[in-house]
């Protein structure tokens, strides 16, 4: 793509998501995501390729409903109170429309399904951007009016997203739709303690982001977008297989890894809330995510794959992608657990 | 709720309505979008009547922009897809599945 247009559509990307984030008026809020929306379009479609249009038109879809129904639901908050402010979403009707279109905008549970054929579609650096800075706008809006809606819909959005986002990755082969169940789960923790904890839905936001960058990175970085590619690259370079394990396990949540620090904290707010039920079936839906983490670190560390590399030792070589930022959110997928505390005290 | 509320309500519900059950063909899907945009332009402009708010005139205007920016892109899309899908149909849209 020529670097005039990719730069134009980069600003673009992030002149949308400071917008609604600077925004007071739903007007502007949802000219903000429409901005997000149509900058995405091409970088997605850039490839001209069956699948990457198709995944576009998708995308296109889905984004351009969920934001006319969040206009509409802001215009009939409008027509009933006459506000226009986003923390004085108060119309219940409004309210839940609000919220069903946001969960379709960021992949919730029972609306969930353009999510993992969207990002299968896609190239890597694109899903990157997908499921890390497309998710900002839409939860700097949910932050704002959280206080308002209806506390079964979150609480049902939330479990049946973790339950979905565990049910779905189970059986893929392919590395992306496995990222985008474990996206899908990772929103549904975020929602469930929205009420509660808004600080915590953003630390676990902030989380998420760190480990699904690095996760995606290294897949760019190995070339790998199957488990049975996944399971050749300790011959093509040894450390990054390594680290692929655990960045794989923390977004599992397994405790020294940076993963466990939003599960954890989430945990403990709902049975500080005297939610113990809630609580332990978020646990559990967990564990099925785990499973598939866990498949994913079988094939790549503890089996050798049947098939010989023909290849010469691609490690010897200097790669040519800059491993920087993968370096960067590595080290922090891996070692912000410690940082606990402090955070803590920074958050709340 | 007004008659009017309740006209572009009911506009919008049917165009949603469209674009949710209705999947033959493209055309179709972006045709309810567009029809959903405009009863939302519908409803900001009369609510700058109805509520007799002078500031709010330019919102219609601002509305219309994005939603033609919006169609344009859809149309774009139209043409992407049935050049490397052959045809418009919601139902080949299924490379992805799995």
């Amino acid at each position: 793509m020529n670097p005039y247009v990719l730069m134009i559509l980069l600003s673009s990307l992030g002149l949308g998501t400071t917008l609604t984030f600077a925004s007071s008026h739903w007007l502007l809020a949802w000219m903000g995501l429409e901005i997000n929306t149509l900058a995405i379009t091409p970088l997605m479609a850039q490839h001209h390729h069956p699948r990457a249009v198709e995944a576009t038109t998708k995308y296109f879809l889905t984004q351009a409903t969920a934001a006319a129904m969040i206009l509409f639901a802001s215009t009939t908050n409008a027509w009933m109170t006459g506000e226009w402010s986003i923390t004085d979403l108060s119309d219940p009707l409004a309210n839940t429309m609000f919220m069903t279109a946001l969960a379709l905008k960021i992949g919730l549970a029972p609306m969930h399904f353009w999510m993992p054929e969207v990002l299968q579609g896609l190239d890597l650096l694109t899903g990157l951007i997908l499921s890390t800075w497309q998710k900002l706008a839409p939860f700097a809006l949910i932050i704002q009016t959280a206080q308002n809606i209806d506390p079964l819909l979150l609480t049902l959005l939330g479990v049946t997203s973790t339950l979905v986002g565990g049910w779905g990755g189970l059986n893929q082969t392919q590395l992306r739709k496995i990222l985008a169940y474990s996206s899908i789960a990772h929103m549904g923790w975020m929602i469930i303690v929205i009420q509660y904890a808004p600080q915590l839905t953003l630390l676990a936001l902030g989380t998420y982001i760190i480990m699904t960058s690095a996760a995606f990175l290294t897949l760019k970085m190995s070339l790998t977008t199957k488990v049975s590619t996944l399971a050749t690259t300790w011959s093509k370079s040894p450390i990054l297989t390594a680290t692929t394990a655990l960045v794989l396990l923390s977004l599992g949540g397994l405790p020294p890894l940076t993963g466990f620090m939003p599960k954890w904290l989430i945990l403990q707010e709902l049975t500080k809330q005297d939610l113990p039920i809630i609580a332990t079936t978020m646990a559990l839906a967990a564990l099925i995510s785990l499973y598939f983490y866990l498949r994913l670190c079988y094939a790549m560390t503890l089996t050798i794959s049947p098939n010989t590399t023909n290849s010469t030792t691609p490690w010897r070589t200097q790669t040519t992608q800059a491993s920087m930022p993968l370096a960067l959110f590595t080290m922090a997928t891996l070692g912000l657990l410690p940082m606990t505390p402090a955070i803590l005290t920074l958050t709340t | 709720m007004t008659p009017v509320h309740f006209s572009f309500s009911s506009a919008f519900i049917l165009g949603l309505m469209g674009l949710a059950f209705h999947r033959t063909h493209l055309l179709s899907a972006l045709l309810c979008l567009e029809g959903m945009m405009l009863s939302l332009f519908i409803a900001l402009a009369l609510w700058a009547l109805q509520f007799e708010s002078t500031g709010f005139s330019t919102a219609p205007m601002l509305l219309l922009a994005f939603s033609a920016c919006e169609a344009s892109t859809g149309l774009a899309l139209l043409v992407a897809t049935a050049r490397t899908h052959g045809t418009d149909r919601l139902q080949n849209l299924n490379l992805l599945q799995c």
